[in-house]
């Protein structure tokens, strides 16, 4: 090959493909540790063609996480941290005025970029806020009156801390709903606690990390998830599980029909990654949590503490067909 | 008044060519029969309509339409001068569909259009009911049924679901249709008598017998009766077909006038002796009182007939419809040994006879013979020896036609020859008669049937002789007698083959023929024949003891019920669990067997984890049920996928 670059060999087989996801989830286990679930939910997120946000407290690798994907997958990588008086500008960019040729020249912001992990999406302003959220849907951007295309594919990484109230502007239901999947990470279990602590630098680590796939295999991965099988029982199961939502005294506002997509956009990706012959109810359930957790508004006096404990108990109300 | 919306919206341009067509298949068998001006108001009314909705235009309006009927119905007042009975009623029908066409503007108007197709349809059995009638039924059900169908198909549906839907659904019908048509009782008596459609023409012999009358019956190859013999079937020169008898002649016609009614009935002047033939015969519709069995009759089963003073048999009403009925025959009889004299006088009488050359030949004749006997032979002789030709197309004839035939043209028909000899016997002082009838007949070797055909009508004479009483001679056999022994059509062909253009049929074409003739023949036995009696027997034979109604009601009902019953189990096998939810069934068996409870909302792996700790069952057997469970269920449909999940449950245990 001229090229010299293997990632360009495009796997063409389905069990190519599978292989690619393999080795990228084997890779990213490897930086980080004892997180198989979030990595193949995250996987399963830029497969669906999704956006994810990724909320925990600081230090349990969020950045790490979207970094490791980025470079795994050899997607162009760029982070924008978002602060207080983070302006639409520095994500979109800018026209400058040049002397010499007297013209106006665009200058591309980060958003121009395959991963962009948006670190502390809550602390900007909503109008900053909603200059991203505004690009993930269109997959393009106006500036100056132009429509400006953004590259394929396009993933974007926010993550939020939940712990931090003051200074922060939570995002609105309705833009959560611009995320395909909120992920939590959570501790790392004690082993894994331990390696962390002894062994390599986690940073290091990623700069020595070698692409295992490219974006055009990426494109073709997500053609190939798009093809998955969604049977019949499959549908009513979702129907099932949606109807319930919507009934239930304990759910304030249930899935709403693009949340039924993106459930199965997800389940599909995931049963997809799990070499399943079609979509499973095992995939909706999965993804269940991720999927709906950020969808559903709890009722206010529910006995559920948290979003995960609602789903599960969705999914424990419902039989499957 | 509420004023109706006038346009068109095309809305029912889907719908109304079927309903177009249904119409005119109904109409189809009627068109014969109708005066010309309706089918061609018909043909008007429908292309109008079809336009009008094409082009989204206007129906006429109430005064054109109000307009239009009265007109109609006029005309066929007009036409028929009434307005009952099977002709008049179904040009009104006829005429009145097409009408309702011109404010036919929703769907209900075109439910009242197809129930008027029916109707068309079914009357149109009250004036034939031919063996070609059953696919013709069948067919434009069919297209009714589609033209009903395509009124409530989606858009999308094409004519050809709605045509197999209607399919499928007369299927479905069909047992129903035959246990009715089977079982419902049938009456001796009917409750109503069909309207005779006097539109039809008296077909077959007529009451008079003048030249040429039983020439043009010998061209037509219609079916005047089958007869089917309970054993052999006699010999040609024996199936002589007993019709009426002619003893009046004028000069130039013979025709019939009774015998005073003295003496003896006719049934108790004849003895018989010898072979017996019986047989049944299916006399087709003739419009007339004759009823024709062969000599000599002596028992016959058919109602209100009675045999005449000249042993001629007869019903009291005409045969307005195709009959059946037995008949014992002997072909050896004598009849009437005693002649009284008053008779013998009238049958030798020769009123207005202008033919002196015919008869100063027969007194000159008889006086050279030594007795009648003798004399009958001569005039048979001169027949058969002299230059007599027999023919089809006879010359025409003077006034006086005997003696034009006889010393003239010398050629003729059977009529010809027995014309002349009766006058040949009544000039000698000879009783004499003609008998009109049909001789021979045709064997359907495919029925087993003898087909008698117009073409089959002949003359012949009976000769009273003292102490023989009166005895059949034929003077057609001295001069052909290939036409007593092949039948009237072969002996003709030689003479008229040529000029009228046909050769003999070929073979191929004769089988045919009588194979159609053969399914007609069954048709007329067992499908119109289907009586009281043949109910009866049949419903014997099927195993029912001593049928009566109130049996065959019963019967009736309940194999309805079980026809519906069983066409709605039919149905519901048909409709298969598709085949993922046969795999959830296969799924609950395996649940069952492990002998756990699968909780709400858990999945297949879940189970199987679950079941392989908990339960006795392998594994390894689990888990293979459990992916081949979820391939089936959730996978792509494939052909396979059911049989590896029968064959991995199977392996479950």
């Amino acid at each position: 090959m001229q090229r010299g670059n293997t990632l360009e060999q495009l796997p063409t087989s389905v069990d190519a493909q599978r292989n690619a996801v393999k080795n990228a989830q084997e890779v990213l286990g490897q930086i980080i540790l004892g997180k198989d679930k979030q990595i193949s939910l995250a996987l399963s997120c830029l497969l669906a063609r999704g956006h994810l946000l990724i909320e925990d407290l600081p230090g349990l690798g969020k950045t790490m996480l979207a970094q490791s994907l980025a470079k795994a997958l050899g997607l162009t990588f760029r982070r924008i941290q978002f602060t207080s008086d983070l302006l639409p500008a520095d994500i979109i960019g800018v026209s400058i005025f040049r002397q010499n040729s007297g013209d106006f020249e665009f200058q591309p912001g980060p958003v121009f970029s395959q991963l962009i992990l948006a670190d502390e999406v809550n602390r900007a302003t909503p109008k900053a806020q909603s200059a991203l959220l505004e690009a993930m849907e269109e997959h393009q951007v106006s500036v100056d009156g132009q429509t400006r295309p953004l590259p394929t594919p396009f993933f974007v990484v926010a993550t939020q801390n939940p712990g931090d109230q003051i200074g922060t502007f939570p995002l609105p239901e309705s833009q959560l709903d611009r995320f395909l999947m909120r992920v939590a990470i959570g501790y790392p279990n004690e082993a894994s606690e331990r390696e962390l602590i002894v062994g390599d630098d986690r940073r290091l680590m990623l700069d020595d990390l070698e692409p295992v796939a490219g974006a055009e295999t990426l494109l073709e991965l997500q053609k190939s998830v798009q093809k998955q099988n969604v049977s019949d029982p499959l549908i009513d199961y979702v129907q099932a599980l949606v109807r319930f939502t919507r009934e239930s005294a304990d759910i304030e506002i249930g899935i709403s029909p693009r949340g039924a997509q993106a459930l199965v956009a997800a389940a599909k990706a995931r049963s997809f990654i799990e070499s399943h012959s079609g979509v499973y109810p095992d995939d909706i359930q999965a993804v269940f949590p991720s999927v709906a957790g950020h969808r559903l508004k709890p009722a206010g006096d529910t006995r559920f503490r948290s979003p995960s404990e609602l789903c599960q108990h969705v999914l424990d109300s419902v039989a499957i067909p | 008044m509420k004023a109706q919306p006038r346009g068109t919206d095309g809305s029912l341009l889907q719908s109304l060519p079927w309903t177009l067509a249904a119409l005119g298949i109904s109409l189809l068998p009627h068109i014969p029969y109708l005066p010309i001006w309706i089918t061609g108001a018909f043909v008007g009314c429908a292309a109008w309509r079809y336009v009008i909705e094409k082009r989204r235009r206007f129906l006429p309006s109430r005064w054109i339409r109000g307009g239009l009927a009265l007109v109609c119905f006029l005309g066929v007042l007009g036409t028929y001068s009434s307005i009952s009975g099977v002709g008049p009623g179904s040009a009104l029908l006829a005429i009145m569909a097409a009408l309702k066409l011109l404010e036919t503007r929703r769907r209900r108007d075109q439910f009242v259009l197809l129930f008027i197709s029916i109707f068309l349809v079914m009357s149109s059995l009250l004036r034939e009911q031919y063996l070609w009638s059953l696919p013709y039924l069948i067919g434009s059900m069919l297209i009714i049924m589609t033209a009903w169908l395509r009124m409530s198909a989606g858009e999308n549906d094409t004519a050809r679901q709605s045509f197999t839907t209607g399919g499928r659904l007369m299927l479905y019908a069909a047992p129903l249709a035959v246990a009715m048509w089977v079982l419902f009782p049938r009456l001796a008596v009917p409750f109503w008598a069909v309207p005779v459609d006097t539109s039809r023409a008296v077909s077959g012999l007529s009451d008079e017998m003048s030249p040429g009358d039983i020439s043009s019956l010998s061209m037509s190859d219609e079916v005047a009766f089958r007869v089917r013999f309970d054993a052999a079937i006699p010999e040609p020169r024996d199936r002589y077909w007993r019709g009426l008898v002619l003893n009046t002649f004028n000069g130039r016609k013979w025709s019939r006038s009774s015998e005073p009614g003295v003496g003896l009935p006719a049934s108790e002047q004849i003895s018989v002796s010898g072979q017996s033939f019986s047989y049944e015969v299916t006399l087709e519709a003739t419009s007339q009182r004759w009823v024709f069995a062969m000599d000599m009759p002596m028992s016959w089963s058919l109602e209100k007939t009675l045999m005449g003073r000249q042993q001629q048999l007869f019903r009291e009403t005409p045969i307005e419809q195709r009959v059946a009925y037995d008949v014992v025959s002997y072909p050896e009889y004598t009849v009437q040994t005693k002649l009284p004299h008053y008779l013998q006088r009238g049958y030798t009488e020769l009123r207005g006879s202008n033919n002196q050359r015919s008869a100063a030949l027969a007194r000159q004749m008889r006086e050279a013979a030594a007795s009648d006997t003798a004399f009958i032979d001569a005039v048979l002789r001169k027949f058969r020896n002299e230059e007599y030709f027999y023919t089809l197309q006879p010359p025409p004839l003077g006034s006086n036609p005997v003696d034009g035939f006889l010393f003239d043209t010398k050629r003729g028909f059977c009529e010809h020859y027995a014309s002349a000899f009766a006058f040949m016997m009544r000039s000698a002082g000879i009783p004499a008669r003609i008998v009109l009838g049909y001789q021979g007949g045709e064997i359907n070797p495919m029925g087993g049937h003898l087909i008698v055909r117009q073409s089959d009508a002949h003359a012949w004479n009976e000769v009273w002789l003292e102490d023989y009483g009166w005895y059949r001679v034929d003077p057609t056999s001295a001069v052909a007698p290939e036409r007593i022994e092949y039948g009237a059509r072969n002996a003709a062909l030689d003479g008229i083959g040529l000029s009228w253009g046909f050769s003999a049929p070929s073979e191929l074409l004769q089988k045919l023929t009588l194979t159609w003739d053969a399914l007609n023949a069954k048709w007329n036995d067992w499908i119109l024949g289907y009586g009281p009696d043949k109910q009866r027997s049949f419903l014997e034979w099927l195993g029912m003891d001593d049928p009566s109604w109130r049996k065959m009601l019963l019967t009736l009902v309940a194999v309805v019920v079980a026809l519906i019953i069983g066409v709605s189990v039919l149905m519901m096998l048909r409709y298969r669990t598709p085949s993922r939810d046969r795999a959830s069934i296969l799924y609950d068996r395996f649940v069952k067997k492990t002998g756990l409870k699968r909780h709400l909302g858990e999945t297949a792996q879940d189970f199987a984890r679950r079941a392989a700790a908990e339960s006795k069952l392998p594994g390894a057997a689990i888990d293979k049920f459990t992916a081949a469970y979820l391939d089936a269920r959730y996978g792509p449909e494939t052909d396979d996928a059911e049989t590896r999940l029968r064959a991995a449950l199977a392996a479950v245990t």
